[in-house]
């Protein structure tokens, strides 16, 4: 008895050291360092990229969050956001300037939010956006494994995704099933932001040696493809090379991220 | 399904962008109310309305808002590339040397580094002084979120290598006096004459 005792605060004590030193915010999880493969990458790039262990918000950012924040921001509100930070369109599916209306559930995932917008509420709330990096390597974890691509439930629910239109009102964010990090929704709800979308190259993949994006790109000779495979992985980089961070679109929202 | 297709819809209307190497744009909406006094009104396309502060190559903050009022010649570069950036200054020198003298002498030629870590203020200097850059040049090195934002309000695209080089838009962007986009000059493209023209409008 003493000694399953001893054992016990002996466990306790060295589960509880981590985790107290790294205890995640409230509705966030803690994403561990790890690699990351990018899909695309300079010719003399490492095929991996480390990420140090952050956090990231377990739902996306909901309307009734977002509410909250043009409540208190009166410049991110619908009639007064500068055109420069987002195309009009920006919170379309609201009623109004602080009202959701019934095409935005309070509890579903604000969309039609800009980049700009969506970095100053991750700001306002003390947060960031998530890197690609950070985004991808928060998405390649499965229901039951730190590895997804070894997770066969995991994979044919995103692909199941992909192949579905947007429903005219989304359901609820966060109520899909976690994944091994506790994560909710990454891959099946809606695509979300990334602090540097900006860093797809416009047809990265020039292996054809186009003129054009070599005399628009510097250095746009330089990638090629990972896994030629990884059909949502090219989805992804696609959606992010052709944004702009004033666009507005139906199924783009984001979640908020946090360097520990 | 729908939403393959509005991917490839929303990569066609980037391209298409993309692709016009020296479109116009119109410029657009200054809203500026009369009687107001000009130094705290900034049109809603103006640029300016990143509020970040920059540093030249001498030190000093920056704002790029005290830009306002003169025609502005920008390009983000960084001072290791190996390329394009050359060219980029280079052709930012061409516009110079080819505006009449009022309009050259009101107008600011800014570069803005991608690379916060290696151009600081004081290898800006060097390469001020190496590229034999005049008064009318202005460096910048920002920090790397500012860098960013910078960035995706001009619309360029650009990704750091293991080496630490800089993958990036060729994009020189001619402002007018209130901050917005006057004219977009993409692509390493050797003709210069609607960047100045766009200049000298802007200028008056």
């Amino acid at each position: 008895m003493t000694r399953h005792l001893t054992a016990a605060l002996v466990l306790g004590a060295c589960l509880a050291g981590p985790a107290a030193a790294g205890q995640p915010p409230a509705g966030m999880a803690l994403v561990p360092e790890g690699d990351y493969a990018p899909l695309f990458r300079a010719k003399d790039d490492p095929a991996t990229v480390r990420v140090p262990a952050f956090y990231i918000d377990v739902r996306q950012v909901t309307n009734a969050d977002f509410l909250g924040f043009v409540r208190a921001n009166p410049n991110w509100r619908r009639s007064q956001v500068s055109p420069l930070f987002a195309e009009s369109g920006y919170l379309g599916d609201w009623s109004g300037d602080l009202e959701l209306g019934p095409r935005a559930p309070s509890d579903s995932p604000v969309v039609l939010v800009s980049w700009f917008a969506a970095r100053a509420y991750a700001r306002w709330r003390g947060l960031r956006l998530p890197s690609t990096a950070e985004w991808e390597r928060a998405a390649s974890a499965g229901f039951t494994s730190a590895n997804g691509a070894a997770d066969p439930a995991y994979r044919e629910a995103i692909l199941a995704w992909l192949s579905v239109p947007t429903p005219p009102v989304l359901p609820a964010a966060g109520s899909g099933r976690p994944d091994v990090y506790g994560v909710r929704d990454l891959t099946d709800l809606v695509w979300e932001w990334v602090d540097d979308f900006n860093a797809m190259m416009p047809g990265g993949d020039s292996a054809d040696n186009s003129g054009l994006d070599r005399d628009l790109v510097c250095g746009a000779g330089g990638a090629n493809a990972r896994d030629f495979t990884d059909y949502p992985a090219f989805m992804r980089v696609a959606f992010r090379s052709s944004l702009g961070a004033a666009y507005v679109v139906p199924n783009l929202g984001f979640r908020c991220a946090k360097s520990l | 399904m729908k939403k393959t297709l509005a991917t490839f819809l929303l990569g066609t209307v980037l391209a298409g962008t993309a692709g016009r190497a020296g479109e116009a744009v119109k410029p657009c909406c200054a809203d500026d109310v009369k009687g107001v006094t000009q130094a705290a009104q900034l049109s809603s396309r103006s640029i300016y309305q990143a509020d970040s502060t920059w540093t030249d190559d001498a030190g000093r903050p920056v704002k790029l808002a005290s830009l306002k009022g003169r025609p502005v010649v920008l390009a983000m570069f960084f001072t290791n590339c190996e390329f394009a950036c050359p060219i980029i200054v280079g052709n930012m020198m061409r516009i110079q040397e080819a505006l009449p003298p009022e309009s050259r002498a009101n107008a600011r030629f800014v570069l803005v580094s991608f690379d916060s870590e290696r151009d600081t203020p004081a290898a800006l200097r060097i390469y001020r002084e190496r590229m034999r850059l005049g008064t009318a040049w202005v460096l910048l090195h920002g920090q790397p979120d500012d860098v960013r934002e910078l960035a995706m309000v001009l619309g360029v695209k650009y990704a750091r290598d293991s080496r630490g080089q800089f993958a990036h838009s060729n994009l020189i962007t001619v402002l007018n006096s209130a901050g917005e986009i006057a004219y977009r000059l993409a692509g390493l493209e050797s003709d210069i004459s609607a960047a100045e023209q766009a200049v000298i409008a802007a200028a008056r």
